[in-house]
C-alpha cells in the first residue's frame, strides 16, 4: 500500500495508542468523580491539555476540547455577532457556520494566497469576525497570517480611535498545519485557533479550539459545565491523551519530518514529469504556491482527464489518494477551493490532491509517480479513442462535457 | 465495428456483472448512472453518491467509458408525483414499474440511441427475445413483473445480460473477477424509498389526517389513523390497535377518512374471485383471444398465469380482457398494484388492478 492521503487522515501514532489504551479500561473513571482514581484521570487530563497547549504556545486552560475542527470552528463563530468575513477557500465547515453571519468571501489569487489588499477594502466598520485557515485542505498554501492580523490589529487600533466600538476577532482553522508548521498563536496573532488531532497521529473525534482571552464565546452544547462550561459533555480523556502524546511528537520532529516530506515531494514531482515525458505526455499542472504550500502536499492536474478514474485505477494497485477534498469527492460538486483560484471545468475535473505523511518512506516516491504516470498515459488513450459518435462527445470540449454532465 | 451498448449501471451487483459479461461479449459498453433522486429525508440517507462511486470503479476497473445522466426532474414529474397522486386517491401505486416504463427504457433508451446505441442494457432478470419479455432463468429474482410496461421497440433493443443467469452465480462472477461490489448488500424495494420507508416518505410530501380506525363487523372505534391513504388494504401492521390476534384492514373510506378493520381472515373484503383490470398494457395477442381485445368484448377467456407482486407465486386464471378470474378465491391486492399475465415463461402484458 502506498497512502498518499495524509491531509485527510493520519494513522493514529503507536505511541499515541499505547498511552491512550489504559484509559479506556484501568483508568477509566470519569474525571469529575470525587474519589482518588478520578482525580488521578483529571490530573493526566490537565496535563494532556498543557502540552497540547504548550505546542501551540498557550496553556491548557486556554484551550476547549471539542469533538474534532468541524466543531472547533462552529464554536469559534459564536464570537460573531454581526458580520463575517472568510476565505474564499476555506474548508465547508467555515463556510456553513459563517452564513449565517452574511458573511463576505475573500477573494484569493490563482496560487490560493489572500488578496491582501482586497482583504484591506473588505474589512469595514460593521465586520466583527475574520476566519482565515492557516493552510488550505486542498491546496496545502499557507496564508500569511502575520499579515493579516497586523492589518486586524490596525483596524481594531483605527475603530478604537474613532469612538468605534465593534470588536474585531481573528480565527484561524489550522487543522492541515498542526504537523507541520511551528504554530504559535501570539506569533500568529489571532484570537481563535482551531486544531485538530486527526491529521497528525492522533485519534479522531478529537480537536480544540483555543480562545484568547476576553473572547466571548457561547457554549454550543449545555449541560454539567465542563470546559469552563463552553464544552459540557464528560471528557473524552483517551481521546486527548492521544492528542497530546501525537501533538508533542509532531513538535519534536517538525524539523525531519518536514525534511522527508520535502525529499518526497520532491522526488515524486521529478520521477512523475519524467515518467510523463518518457510516455509522451506534458507534465501536469502544479497547483498552489510554490513557495507557501505545506511541505507534504502535491496538488496537481490533469486538465482534460477525470481524476476519479485515475483514483480507481491507482486504487487497484493499492496505492490511495484524493480529488480534493475528501469530503467533496463522489458528490459531483465541483470544489469551490479550486473554482475559487480560478480554474478551468476541465482543470477542476483532472484535480488530485496528494499529501505525503507518516505512513510514506522515501522510496515510494518512484512507484507512486510511475503508476500515476501510467493511470494518466491509459486515461489519454481511452480518451482519444473513444469515437466521437455520441451526442456527449459530438462537441470539441468532449471530455470536458464528459465530466460536466455529472455538475448540471 | 463491435455494436455499442449502454450499460445502465446502479452500482449494484447485477449490473456490474453485466459490464463484466457484455464487455467479455465483445461489446463497445458505455456504462451510465442515471441520477434519479438524491434528496436525504428524515431517517432516510439517499445512497447516491456511493452507489455512483461504486459504478464508476467498477467502469474503471474494466475500462469502460462511463457517464452520469440526470433525470432527477423527470423523475420527480413522472415517476413521484404519480405515486403522491395515486396514494391521495387511496391506492397503492407501484413507483419501480412508472421508473421502468417512464425513465430507463424511455428516456434512458431514448438518450442512448440518440448518443448512437444499437443497444441499451440494464441488470435486470428477465429475458428479451426480440420484443418479447420472457422470465428470467432465475425464478426467484425474475423482475419481469417491474418491466410490463416497457415498450415493444425499447424490449427489442435491450439486453439483459444477467437474464440468463441464476443469482449466486453473478456473485460468484463478481467475486471472481474482483469486483468489490460483489458483496454489496442488495438494496430492496423502491430504490429511493427503502424497504420500510414508504409512509415515512409518503408522511413528508402528503399531511397526516387524523381519522377513526373501526371495527367492520360493529361499526366500534377502535383507535385512530394519521391518514388513511398511508394504509393499504390487508396491512396489519402500523395500527397500533394493541395485542390480541392481529386486525387487517379491509376497506378505506376516504371520503369520511374511515379505516375499517377486522380480525376476521375471512372477511369478504379481503378476498376475490375477480380482479378488474384497467389502464392494459398487453405484450402479446392472448391466447383464445383476438389481438385487440379493448375494443370489443370477448367471448372467449384466456387461459394465463398472473403474477400479482414481484417474487409472487404464478397463479392460474382466466383473462376476458378486462378481468382477471380465479377458480378460488385470492386474497384481494390493493387497487393501483399490477398484475401480470404469462403464458409459460412469455409476458403477456398486464393491468392495473381497479377499485373493486
Amino acid at each position: 500500500m502506498i497512502y498518499l492521503d495524509h491531509a485527510a487522515a493520519t494513522p493514529v501514532l503507536p505511541a499515541a495508542l499505547k498511552a491512550m489504551t489504559p484509559y479506556f479500561t484501568e483508568q477509566f473513571f470519569n474525571p469529575s468523580a470525587p474519589y482518588l482514581p478520578a482525580k488521578r484521570v483529571r490530573e493526566a487530563y490537565q496535563a494532556a491539555k498543557d502540552t497540547i497547549a504548550h505546542t501551540i504556545g498557550a496553556k491548557g486552560a486556554d484551550l476547549i476540547i471539542t469533538a474534532g475542527a468541524t466543531e472547533s470552528i462552529n464554536l469559534a463563530f459564536t464570537a460573531c455577532h454581526h458580520r463575517a468575513l472568510v476565505l474564499a477557500t476555506e474548508h465547508a465547515a467555515v463556510l456553513a457556520a459563517a452564513a449565517p453571519h452574511h458573511a463576505t468571501l475573500i477573494p484569493v489569487t490563482r496560487t490560493g494566497l489572500i488578496d491582501l489588499a482586497a482583504f484591506r477594502k473588505l474589512l469595514t466598520d460593521e465586520i466583527d469576525f475574520v476566519s482565515v485557515s492557516l493552510a488550505n485542505n486542498e491546496l496545502g498554501t499557507i496564508q500569511p497570517l502575520a499579515e493579516i492580523s497586523a492589518l486586524v490589529r490596525a483596524a481594531r487600533a483605527d475603530r478604537l480611535a474613532h469612538g468605534l466600538t465593534t470588536p474585531l476577532y481573528l480565527h484561524s482553522d489550522a487543522s492541515q498545519a498542526l504537523s507541520l508548521l511551528d504554530l504559535n498563536v501570539a506569533r500568529l496573532g489571532v484570537d481563535l485557533l482551531t486544531i485538530n488531532a486527526a491529521k497528525c497521529g492522533g485519534p479522531k473525534g478529537v480537536g480544540a479550539l483555543y480562545q484568547a482571552h476576553g473572547v466571548p464565546l457561547q457554549a454550543l452544547t449545555l449541560g454539567g459545565g465542563q470546559e469552563r462550561g463552553l464544552r459540557s459533555g464528560t471528557e473524552n480523556v483517551p481521546g486527548v491523551i492521544g492528542f497530546a502524546v501525537a501533538t508533542a511528537d509532531a513538535k519534536r520532529h517538525l524539523g525531519t519530518h518536514r525534511k522527508l516530506y520535502q525529499t518526497l515531494n520532491a522526488r515524486f514531482r521529478q520521477a512523475l514529469t519524467r515518467e510523463l515525458a518518457a510516455l509522451g505526455l506534458p507534465a501536469p499542472l502544479l497547483l498552489g504556491h510554490p513557495k507557501h504550500q505545506l511541505a507534504n502536499f502535491c496538488p496537481v492536474s490533469f486538465p482534460g482527464l477525470d481524476a476519479e478514474r485515475l483514483i480507481y485505477r491507482l486504487e487497484a494497485q493499492e496505492i490511495y489518494l484524493s480529488t480534493g477534498a475528501a469530503c467533496a469527492a463522489n458528490k459531483g460538486t465541483k470544489s469551490h477551493v479550486l473554482t475559487a483560484i480560478g480554474l478551468s471545468d476541465s482543470e477542476i475535473a483532472g484535480s488530485l490532491r496528494l499529501s505525503f505523511g507518516a505512513a510514506n518512506t522515501l522510496d515510494q516516491a518512484e512507484p507512486a509517480a510511475q503508476a500515476l504516470a501510467a493511470a494518466v498515459a491509459a486515461e489519454a488513450a481511452r480518451q482519444q479513442c473513444t469515437t466521437p459518435t455520441s451526442a456527449q462527445s459530438a462537441t470539441p470540449a468532449a471530455s470536458t462535457a464528459r465530466q460536466e454532465s455529472r455538475h448540471a | 465495428m463491435p455494436k455499442r451498448v449502454f450499460l445502465g449501471m446502479s452500482g449494484g451487483v447485477d449490473s456490474s456483472v453485466s459490464a463484466l459479461l457484455l464487455r467479455d461479449q465483445g461489446y463497445d459498453v458505455t456504462g451510465v448512472y442515471m441520477k434519479n433522486w438524491s434528496e436525504d429525508l428524515p431517517g432516510m440517507h439517499c445512497p447516491w453518491a456511493e452507489d455512483l462511486a461504486d459504478a464508476k470503479r467498477v467502469a474503471v476497473q474494466l475500462d469502460l467509458d462511463f457517464d452520469v445522466w440526470d433525470f432527477e426532474q423527470a423523475y420527480k414529474q413522472k415517476v413521484v408525483d404519480y405515486m403522491l397522486d395515486e396514494f391521495r386517491r387511496g391506492r397503492t401505486p407501484n413507483p419501480d414499474i412508472m421508473c421502468n416504463q417512464e425513465i430507463k427504457f424511455k428516456l434512458f433508451y431514448e438518450r442512448a440511441l440518440a448518443a448512437g446505441a444499437d443497444y441499451i442494457a440494464t441488470g435486470h432478470y428477465a429475458r428479451a427475445d426480440g420484443s418479447h419479455l420472457r422470465l428470467a432463468a432465475d425464478a426467484n429474482k425474475d423482475q419481469t413483473y417491474f418491466l410490463y410496461r416497457m415498450s415493444l421497440a425499447a424490449t427489442a433493443r435491450t439486453l439483459f445480460p444477467v437474464g440468463d443467469l441464476k443469482k449466486p452465480a453473478v456473485k460468484a462472477l463478481a467475486a471472481a473477477r474482483g469486483l468489490d461490489v460483489a458483496h454489496k448488500k442488495e438494496s430492496m424495494g423502491v430504490c429511493f424509498v427503502g424497504e420500510v420507508g414508504m409512509k415515512d416518505f409518503l408522511q413528508h410530501y402528503l399531511p397526516a389526517q387524523p381519522g377513526e380506525i373501526r371495527e367492520l363487523e360493529t361499526d366500534r372505534v377502535l383507535g385512530h389513523h394519521d391518514g388513511a391513504i398511508f394504509y393499504t388494504l390487508g396491512q396489519r401492521h402500523g395500527l397500533y390497535l394493541g395485542g390480541g390476534l392481529p386486525y387487517y384492514v379491509v376497506k378505506k373510506d376516504l371520503s369520511r377518512n374511515l379505516l375499517y378493520v377486522s380480525r376476521n381472515l375471512n372477511a369478504a373484503n379481503l378476498w376475490t374471485d375477480t380482479l378488474e383490470l384497467e389502464d392494459l398494457f398487453l405484450r402479446e395477442p392472448l391466447p383464445n383471444l383476438p389481438a385487440s381485445t379493448s375494443s370489443t368484448a370477448p367471448t372467449a377467456a384466456a387461459p394465463v398465469s398472473v403474477r400479482l407482486r414481484h417474487r409472487a407465486p404464478l397463479i392460474p386464471a382466466t383473462f376476458d380482457g378486462h378481468a382477471l378470474h380465479f377458480s378460488q378465491p385470492i386474497k384481494r391486492p390493493a387497487a393501483g398494484q399490477s398484475a401480470v399475465l404469462y403464458s409459460d415463461d412469455l409476458c403477456l402484458g398486464g393491468g392495473i388492478i381497479a377499485e373493486s
